[in-house]
């Protein structure tokens, strides 16, 4: 993750339903570039659901210091919940 | 960091073509020292364990020699020492894209009312997510797609817990 920031506008023409998150803590340990490697890395998967119903799956795949970016994030919106 | 730059990580990739974590700490090391960048046999070395050209092995070293100094004269606090680790992440992962999250925006509101309820007080988060795909899967189609979601606290708690358990995890595999 590059950078998040607090917007104050963002786009809000399409807003979906978080249904289900789904994570996995994996270790990539050879690939086709890279005989030996030990390299962890964090799976999620989002179930979301648009307007009309329709459930789409997003994947993304994060290294260790993006996940503690994107935790961080999170624990930072519950804060902010938390005190309003 | 002005000290790195972009054609210095590209260098780096060489560095996959490594057998060994072994190998790569030991070009660490010896790429360090002032003598590192001018020695024959250093080179020669680095040409037959990575199996590269003599051009490729000359800008490892170069890359190695300052990135292993940056790290060690600069004093690099936490945050800088994890965006050299990050970057280098982003070098070894460039050989296979998987969708990746580029940007994260949250806006948190309150809802005071609504046609069944005339006064509340509940927070909402309004998150979004810009998703890059591989660019060369996507065809026509842009490889960035945006993803908004509202969350209630109660979702954000459930979605904490899960984070929580995935940092606790990793804790584990790296006390191992």
């Amino acid at each position: 993750m590059e950078r998040a920031s607090e917007s104050s506008e963002p786009v809000l023409d399409a807003k979906s339903q978080l249904i289900d998150f789904q994570w996995k803590l994996g270790m990539a340990v050879s690939s086709d570039s890279c005989r030996s490697l030990k390299y962890p890395y964090v799976a999620v998967m989002l179930k979301v659901a648009d307007q009309s119903g329709q459930i789409k799956n997003k994947f993304i795949e994060m290294t260790i210091p993006q996940f503690q970016n994107f935790y961080r994030q999170f624990k930072e919106i519950a804060a902010v919940m938390e005190t309003v | 960091m002005a000290a790195l730059a972009a054609e210095h990580f590209a260098a780096l990739q060489s560095l996959l073509k490594a057998s060994s974590k072994d190998v790569v700490r030991q070009l660490c090391q010896e790429s360090f020292s002032r003598s590192a960048l001018g020695s024959e046999s250093l080179l020669d070395i680095t040409c037959s364990s990575l199996s590269v050209t003599q051009e490729e092995a000359e800008q490892l070293l170069q890359a190695l020699h300052r990135l292993t100094r940056l790290v060690t004269f600069r004093d690099l606090s936490s945050a800088e020492a994890i965006l050299v680790v990050c970057a280098l992440s982003k070098t070894l992962l460039s050989t296979v894209s998987l969708p990746r999250l580029v940007d994260l925006d949250w806006r948190v509101d309150i809802k005071t009312s609504s046609d069944s309820i005339s006064r509340m007080a509940v927070p909402t988060c309004l998150l979004q997510m810009k998703i890059q795909e591989d660019p060369s899967l996507c065809g026509d189609k842009p490889s960035v797609s945006a993803v908004t979601v509202e969350l209630s606290k109660e979702t954000l708690d459930t979605m904490l817990d899960g984070l929580g358990r995935i940092r606790d995890q990793l804790s584990a595999v790296a006390s191992k």
